[in-house]
């Protein structure tokens, strides 16, 4: 039984505005002149033999003109002393780690090309995320700076060292501050320069501040039992979730082990057990986490902190004042959730994303009631991903700004962009008497400072980290300094008088410290990555905190958010907080949910906008607080709280680079300090200014015409009929053939997709950016919806009654508003790439044979012999399939991307780079899997399972893409396809796809 | 034609009796020096030039020296001798610091002495030049029989030529015997208005002649079309594309006299997509000691100094002056097209000369087959599938014996024709 449930992609669809119905018929994005051609003048006009000749003459000659050009000469220029590792043609593989990620870096000829997850890792990170995939494009950013700099003019190391070194024993004599202001360090080598430096230097002092703050966790955890630190979090063992505004799939600490953890617990594998995670989300905005959830209620900001108190004394019995006496719908599922923690005891999890002391002590209080501590929340093996500390970062404010302060390092830190108050930054950056950058480029920060020491990429540098206890990764160089920079811990050992290289600094630490007692060398580190010391037995812990304290505390900072409209302020899951601004990968990466590019924006609630006056696309002014104030398009969010509006921090950077400068608004200003800790719930007055900005989103782009793409069921259904909903029961269609059967003798590359696995977190889009060389567009070109992504992540609403799943029986068109609940709407992401199907449409069409079908089952693309009909565009019935309109990696309208010399050297040398006039589409990797094939014939061995596998499912953190054999039995995907959840989308139209999809469960009360 | 035969008779004869008289000159002269030559090339010089010390001594007048039998056993195995006491052995060993001469037990009697003989005619070799002189009176030779080959080919040609013009003119004489025998009035006609007006005249008549014209505008089209149409095929395709390289490595020298295995330097072909031009510190690894000074009055060649140029060598390390070496690339293929050598070379095990052609007789390397894709699919429907021994195609071959039994199993029978095999 199919399910009937309607989806849509967008209030457009929804509503079937006059421009979606008119785009939705027509054939091409753009309308063509065949009405001026078929006019009766068109028609009479006649071409005198005289003026064809002339063309024809005209042409002729030119074309034997552009025929003379000589062939180039091409130069073959070998390496003079060739290291011995390197050969080319062959990928070299080197383990390191960003952001204590543990990565594999795959280099050509020297040149990392991509980011791949360590897959020997072991605990951590089964993929990565998009910023980590996009990581590599940062190495080749042109904006970066050449050398060490002072006051925007060229200077050599020797002067600048020099220059220090004179300041810091000044400083250092006359008892005067140095401050080093950084980003949460955690690797346990850069910690222990400092602290030489700071040995050298007593004066001097580590101040670590995050852009986004985690301090209000770990101060809570002080408060809550003695241990200031940021737990580490166990999704995987907990059976219940509730998160209070914490986007923890996506952005909220380490998202991508969450997602592992939590998709461990969701996936089809899991399934099979017959068991199922359930997750409650109460937010404001609608997050990635917020659209996998299993009952999702939209809150206030001002109502978060309310719901956890509502909460605690659902769960102990309590009855703390200032409780949700609003929001009839929160209340009820706070009644069912508490019910399922207190019965999950144990296996429960209540997570807040908020940064207040007060709501973190709380949800300490209701995770200690739950037995949480030792379980789902270990507080003994903590993470240091996040150290920052807020409270530190204003005392050097007031202390720079009292002159105390008269050397400051900037590592890795960009305040002047990303703290709230600028003005007080750029006033205490006056009062210090030599400050120094360490920044790449010369961003918001170093443009003031005295001198950039400019650092190097992750990419060229030595160093390790530790995101929790235990557990070290190491980073290693892949290419020689691009360019005339220095790490910074090399700086700080040279500045603290010590002349060892960094290299052997970071080897003798590891050797001294990390690697002693153990049996393993240097060596192995390097070529393992990671360290790994295992976990410490997790203890229970009791909660010491004051809970009448924090829910007073709650309700007067409620009561402070209670006016105009309130405003949340979070990270968009690819720019995050806007230290990558300047990469186009990840400003091209579609909002899992909006499915904007390029820019943010102010999400409201379609109702609230409606009496506000505000439209979609409508410009909007919104004053903050401090009387800050920003123009930005408004985007209508369904399932956005009413009365509240969100606006993502890490855009509108003004000294990023060429991509990144000017892209969106800076809405970090709307930030606030309270009891110590940054806020980021604040609120504004909204006005509508005129004009009007259209917002360069994905979604609409294709239209599925109603069609039963997306199948979906309740757990409660899946465990009396696994095949629930996924339309694989009673009889089918009769099929008829116009083709013979395809025969597949050899291989027959397939893909499962798991609808219930996947967050829509977009990481497999920018891994097959890099890997398969897909050109970024822009921002206007994503608005005539020629974006490239071969692999696109559809993202279809559908309505949710107090929830209840509703059926909508009409159709789309004739819903009526009423009917239309937009408050409540639930999300399926659905993973859409060339589905490679046996009996595809497009290679039917083509004029050319330039699309073919292979003997193992792909589809295959000989892009030299396109012409560019688009014939097999339209007759995709997926609309998987791209066009180049122009050459993106050689066309100076597309300067912030490869059009430079420099910056093309990312690209992947097995793949062609595309030109301009020419479709592409989803290739399945071919390059991955003929080099697999190659690998197992030289070594005259079978293909074994694993040995290929294409780029986006190496990247899925959530294994909800599976590639591999079908003719191989034993293999993954061949064993994930006879699940009863697979269906194939469309398969009433008998294309016969080859990637199958299983069905999103849901996990609702109720049910 | 009883001229013209016993023109060519003659000219053949005078051919065939220069170039025997030639051939047996050299062969005469140069059958021992010239094995000895390639020998003492293979095996001697990375240690021993003919008048200069390298590693071991100056071989100028080493028979007058030395008994040739004493010779022979001394480059057969040096040590042998020193160990049994021989006493000329001991004393040379000594007075050479000791060094150990490689032994060659591989080499016959008559190959040490086309060796010895080698080295006795370079020491022949007027003074001055030393033994050098030998070299590029040598390489004189050798370009002279280039030029003789292209002397007698221009010869021939112009015979043929003349033969040609001969014949011809025997024709029109004749066909103007006929005109005159059987039209006297126009010969009058022809005789008093002159041999130009005549020949016109011819011209003017036979073109009213609508058959000949026609035949000869269909002519004319087919040579046009025929002409046209090769050209443009061949547009883009280089065969033959010789281009000047930056130094001018001799394959015929190092494949074909040296006999050094291609994988000696173009190691890549059997690991990875690009057979790769080797690095210079792989010339080094034999070009530290050979540097061919025997035919440069002891000077490095000058081919050979680029290398050393290109690394800042200065006889002990590398410098920090290194220009990398621009060679130009011979086989181009389109960015579109995949090429993998190990795929070729390891598992079809496909000889490099299958694609390259003759490269160790390639003085200078040119581009031999037209890398067209038409050759590549050709050799594709043609080739069959090495697969013994191969566990990865069991399960094609099975799969493909059950559908088309006893076909000839090709690259093209396992896809090795469709799109995704080299675009991508």
């Amino acid at each position: 039984m199919d399910s009937n449930k309607k989806y849509w992609k967008g209030l457009e669809e929804l509503e079937q505005t006059p421009a979606f119905v008119k785009n939705s018929k027509s054939e091409f994005a753009e309308s063509l002149p065949i009405e001026n051609v078929l006019t009766e003048a068109g028609l009479s006009t006649k071409t005198p033999r005289r003026d064809f000749l002339k063309a024809l003459g005209f042409g002729l000659g030119a074309v034997s003109l552009a025929a003379c050009q000589s062939t180039p000469v091409h130069k073959s220029i070998p390496y003079l002393i060739k290291p011995e590792e390197v050969t080319p043609g062959i990928a070299n593989y080197y383990a390191s780690s960003y952001n204590g990620q543990s990565i594999l870096v795959k280099t050509r000829e020297g040149r990392p090309i991509l980011i791949e997850p360590n897959p020997k890792s072991i605990g951590i990170n089964r993929g990565t995320d998009a910023g980590t995939q996009a990581s590599v494009l940062d190495l080749y950013d042109m904006s970066k700076l050449k050398g060490p700099k002072a006051k925007g003019s060229d200077i050599d190391w020797e002067t600048a060292d020099a220059q220090i070194i004179s300041a810091l024993n000044a400083a250092n004599s006359s008892g005067k501050q140095i401050r080093l202001v950084a980003s949460s360090i955690n690797s346990p080598s850069s910690l222990a320069v400092i602290a030489g430096f700071i040995a050298k230097y007593p004066t001097a002092k580590l101040v670590e501040v995050d852009a986004v703050s985690y301090a209000g966790i770990i101060k809570a955890n002080q408060a809550s039992f003695g241990k200031a630190a940021i737990p580490h979090y166990r999704f995987d063992k907990a059976d219940v979730i509730v998160s209070v505004g914490a986007d923890f799939l996506g952005t909220w600490l380490a998202g991508e082990e969450h997602t592992q953890q939590y998709a461990d617990n969701r996936g089809y594998k899991s399934l099979e057990n017959k068991k199922m995670s359930r997750h409650v989300q109460f937010e404001t905005g609608l997050s990635m986490t917020g659209a996998n959830a299993d009952a999702r209620v939209a809150v206030k900001p001002s109502e978060e902190g309310a719901v956890l108190i509502s909460l605690y004394n659902a769960v102990t019995g309590a009855s703390l004042a200032g409780g949700l006496s609003t929001n009839d719908k929160a209340q009820k599922v706070i009644g069912l959730a508490a019910k399922e923690l207190v019965n999950a005891r144990g296996r429960a999890l209540v997570v807040t994303g908020s940064n207040d002391v007060a709501m973190q002590a709380l949800t300490n209080a209701i995770n200690a009631a739950l037995g949480s501590y030792g379980s789902t929340i270990d507080l003994d093996n903590v993470s240091y991903q996040y150290k920052g500390n807020d409270t530190d970062f204003t005392a050097f404010l007031n202390d720079a700004s009292a002159g105390q302060v008269d050397v400051a390092f900037f590592l890795n830190v960009n305040p002047v962009y990303d703290y709230f108050d600028t003005e007080k930054v750029k006033a205490a950056l006056g009062k210090i008497k030599l400050k120094v950058s360490f920044a790449d480029r010369e961003d918001e920060t170093a443009e003031l400072v005295d001198l950039i020491t400019p650092n190097h990429n992750y990419l060229e540098s030595w160093g390790d980290s530790s995101v929790r206890d235990g557990y070290y990764t190491i980073v290693q160089p892949t290419i020689n300094p691009v360019f005339n920079t220095r790490q910074a811990e090399q700086s700080l050992l040279i500045w603290s008088g010590n002349t060892v290289a960094y290299h052997d600094f970071v080897k003798d630490n590891w050797e001294k410290n990390i690697l002693a007692g153990t049996a393993k060398t240097w060596k192995d580190v390097l070529q393992a990555g990671f360290e790994y010391k295992g976990d410490k037995p997790a203890q229970a812990y009791t909660f010491t905190g004051d809970v009448n304290a924090a829910a007073t505390s709650i309700v007067n900072t409620n009561k402070a958010l209670a006016k105009d409209v309130e405003v949340q302020l979070y990270q968009s899951v690819a720019i995050r907080d806007g230290k990558q601004g300047n990469n186009a990968y990840l400003h091209e990466l579609p909002d899992p949910v909006s499915k904007v590019t390029w820019d943010n924006y102010v999400a409201i609630a379609p109702k609230f906008a409606e009496s506000l006056g505000l439209g979609e696309n409508s410009l909007v002014k919104v004053t903050g607080e401090n009387g800050y104030t920003i123009e930005l398009p408004v985007l209508l969010q369904p399932g956005q709280a009413q009365g509240t509006a969100s606006i993502a921090v890490g855009y509108g950077r003004t000294k990023a680079g060429k991509a990144g400068n000017e892209v969106g608004k800076n809405a970090y200003p709307f930030a606030k300090l309270v009891n110590g800790t940054l806020q980021f719930s604040s609120t504004a007055k909204l006005e509508k200014v005129s004009g009007i900005y259209e917002l360069a989103q994905t979604q609409t782009h294709h239209t599925i015409e109603g069609r039963n793409v997306i199948r979906e069921t309740s757990f409660k259904d899946y465990l009396h009929d696994p095949a629930h909903g996924s339309g694989n029961h009673g009889e089918k269609h009769k099929t008829y053939d116009l083709w013979n059967k395809f025969e597949s003798p050899g291989h027959k590359w397939v893909m499962a997709i798991d609808l219930n696995a996947c967050t829509g977190c977009g990481a497999c889009i920018v891994a097959c950016n890099v890997e398969n060389n897909v050109p970024v567009v822009g921002r206007d070109e994503v608005r005539r919806r020629r974006e490239m992504h071969w692999l696109r992540i559809d993202r279809y609403y559908s309505f949710e009654h107090d929830g209840e799943q509703v059926t909508e029986e009409k159709e789309l068109a004739r819903l009526s508003k009423e009917d239309a609940n937009l408050d409540n709407v639930s999300v399926v992401f659905q993973p859409m790439l060339c589905q490679h199907c046996d009996h595809a449409p497009c290679e039917t069409v083509c004029p050319v044979l330039a699309t073919v079908h292979s003997s193992e089952g792909l589809n295959h693309m000989a892009y030299n012999r396109c012409f560019g009909t688009r014939y097999c565009a339209n007759n995709c019935p997926y609309k998987v399939r791209r066009f180049n309109w122009f050459n993106y990696w050689n066309d100076s309208r597309f300067d912030n991307y490869l059009n430079n010399e420099f910056t093309q050297l990312v690209l992947n040398p097995d793949v062609t780079s595309r030109s301009r006039g020419v479709m592409e589409k989803c290739s399945m990797c071919i390059q991955r899997i003929q080099a697999g094939k190659l690998k197992a014939k030289i070594e005259k061995r079978k293909l074994k399972d694993g040995d290929v596998n294409v780029a986006c499912a190496a990247a899925c953190s959530a294994n909800a893409i599976i590639f591999g054999d079908l003719n191989d039995p034993n293999s993954e995907v061949s064993k994930a396809l006879k699940n009863e959840r697979v269906y194939y989308v469309l398969e009433e139209i008998n294309v016969q796809p080859n990637i199958g999809y299983m069905t999103k469960v849901r996990n609702t009360f109720g049910a | 034609m009883r001229n013209i035969s016993l023109l060519f008779r003659s000219v053949v004869k005078s051919l065939i009796l220069v170039s025997v008289l030639s051939m047996a000159a050299v062969s005469a002269h140069a059958q021992d020096a010239k094995e000895g030559k390639t020998l003492f090339q293979q095996k001697c010089t990375s240690c021993h030039a003919i008048d200069k010390v390298v590693v071991g001594p100056a071989l100028k007048d080493v028979s007058k020296r030395h008994e040739e039998e004493w010779l022979i056993k001394w480059i057969r195995n040096s040590q042998a001798m020193v160990a049994a006491g021989d006493e000329q052995a001991v004393a040379l060993f000594e007075g050479h610091n000791n060094l150990v001469m490689t032994a060659f037990p591989d080499l016959s009697d008559d190959q040490i002495k086309n060796i010895l003989t080698f080295i006795d005619e370079s020491s022949q070799a007027p003074a001055g030049g030393g033994t050098e002189q030998g070299a590029p009176g040598a390489a004189a030779a050798d370009s002279g029989n280039v030029s003789n080959f292209m002397l007698f080919g221009l010869l021939a040609v112009i015979v043929i030529a003349f033969v040609v013009i001969i014949v011809l003119n025997r024709v029109i004489k004749t066909l103007e015997r006929i005109i005159l025998n059987k039209n006297i009035v126009i010969e009058e006609e022809d005789e008093e208005e002159g041999e130009g007006k005549n020949y016109f005249e011819t011209i003017k008549k036979l073109a009213k002649n609508k058959k000949l014209v026609f035949f000869f505008v269909l002519g004319l089209v087919a040579f046009l079309g025929s002409a046209g149409w090769k050209t443009l095929w061949n547009v883009g395709v280089h065969e033959g594309y010789k281009p000047v390289q930056p130094i001018k490595f001799s394959h015929q020298l190092h494949a074909g006299v040296n006999q050094i295995e291609c994988q000696y330097c173009h190691s890549g072909a059997f690991k990875s997509k690009n057979a790769s031009i080797p690095s210079a510190n792989v010339c080094m690894n034999c070009h530290k000691y050979v540097t061919a000074s025997e035919k440069y009055n002891g000077e490095t060649s000058p081919e050979i100094q680029k290398i050393y140029n290109a690394l800042d060598w200065d006889g002990q390390k590398y410098g920090p002056n290194q220009r990398p070496i621009q060679w130009v690339r011979i086989h181009n293929l389109p960015d579109f097209a995949y090429f993998n050598h190990s795929q070729h070379v390891v598992v079809a095990g496909v000889e490099c000369q299958k694609c390259h052609g003759p490269i160790e007789t390639m003085d200078e390397v040119y581009q031999y087959s037209p890398l067209t894709m038409k050759w590549c699919v050709n050799c594709h429907r043609e080739t069959e599938v090495n697969h013994k021994d191969n566990a990865y195609y069991d399960q094609l071959i099975a799969a493909h014996e059950k559908l088309k039994e006893g076909d000839k199993i090709t690259a093209a029978s396992l896809g090795g024709l469709e799109c995704g095999k080299c675009h991508y």
